[in-house]
């Protein structure tokens, strides 16, 4: 068994806003660096039911799939797999928890697992996710205090 | 979708900078190990399928990396090839080496002057 990652952290907004950043609004925030195209006016969906795509399209119409949501429980916890930038048949598991930490602040708690699946290269791509992770939150962070 | 962030495409030129970013760390990573495995560096594409990111999110690392002096590109063919940069990776050894060397030594005099415990 390969560790998951797991990460915690605080935003400063209630834990239904926390959810509705990540999944409703995940396209005013996801960089343009985490995507399979990388061009900045491509189109992030996630698509807000179990069995929903999470997807970019292009703005010539092509769309690439990152993965597919299999647990929705809004707004406490959703999950999805996920496979950007691999095969389909290399799909990880991400799970994300928005818990109230007081009226005004939410901590979300993500686990990314099942890195077995890539067999030997899960550890080596389970760091290089970390990387990919720690890029990544800085932007959603940002989005939950900015503008709506 | 918002524009890439800045902090990518400015650059100061400085090393550490460039080090600062847990993707550049990687790309600097994956190169030691090509070298280490006696390849003569990794294309964007190469590097880009070992890394959760995007190819022109790794050519934007790769830009900053060049300019921080620790990478180098050659065009090999029809493709470009980018390695580690003998001197700036030195540079990087030699800062760590003076700093470590000088704390190493600061620890050795306070070890040494230390009252001993036994009577």
């Amino acid at each position: 068994m390969i560790d998951p990652i797991r990460l915690s952290f605080e935003v400063a907004c209630p834990v239904e806003r926390a959810f509705e950043v990540w999944t409703a609004d995940i396209d005013r925030w996801w960089p343009a660096d985490h995507t399979v195209s990388g061009s900045d006016d491509l189109l992030v969906v996630l698509e807000p039911r179990s069995g929903g795509r999470i997807y970019e399209r292009t703005p010539g119409g092509i769309e690439h799939d990152w993965g597919e949501v299999t647990v929705w429980e809004p707004p406490a916890r959703f999950g999805y797999l996920w496979h950007l930038r691999r095969d389909r048949e290399d799909a990880t598991e991400v799970e994300i928890r928005f818990v109230s930490a007081s009226a005004a602040t939410t901590r979300v708690e993500i686990e990314h697992r099942n890195w077995e699946r890539l067999g030997a290269e899960g550890e080596t791509w389970r760091d290089r996710n970390r990387g990919g992770w720690a890029s990544l939150l800085p932007h959603y962070v940002a989005a939950t205090t900015g503008p709506r | 979708m918002p524009a890439s962030p800045n902090s990518l495409l400015a650059g100061s030129g400085d090393p550490f900078d460039a080090l600062g970013d847990p993707n550049r760390r990687a790309i600097v990573e994956l190169l030691g190990s090509a070298a280490a495995a006696g390849a003569d560096g990794r294309s964007v594409q190469e590097l880009a399928d070992a890394l959760p990111i995007s190819r022109p999110a790794v050519s934007r690392h790769l830009r900053l990396l060049k300019r921080a002096g620790l990478v180098v590109e050659e065009p090999r063919g029809t493709r470009r090839i980018y390695r580690l940069h003998d001197e700036g990776i030195e540079a990087v050894r030699a800062y760590l080496e003076r700093v470590w060397g000088e704390a190493a030594a600061r620890f050795r005099l306070v070890a040494e002057h230390r009252p001993s415990n036994r009577r």
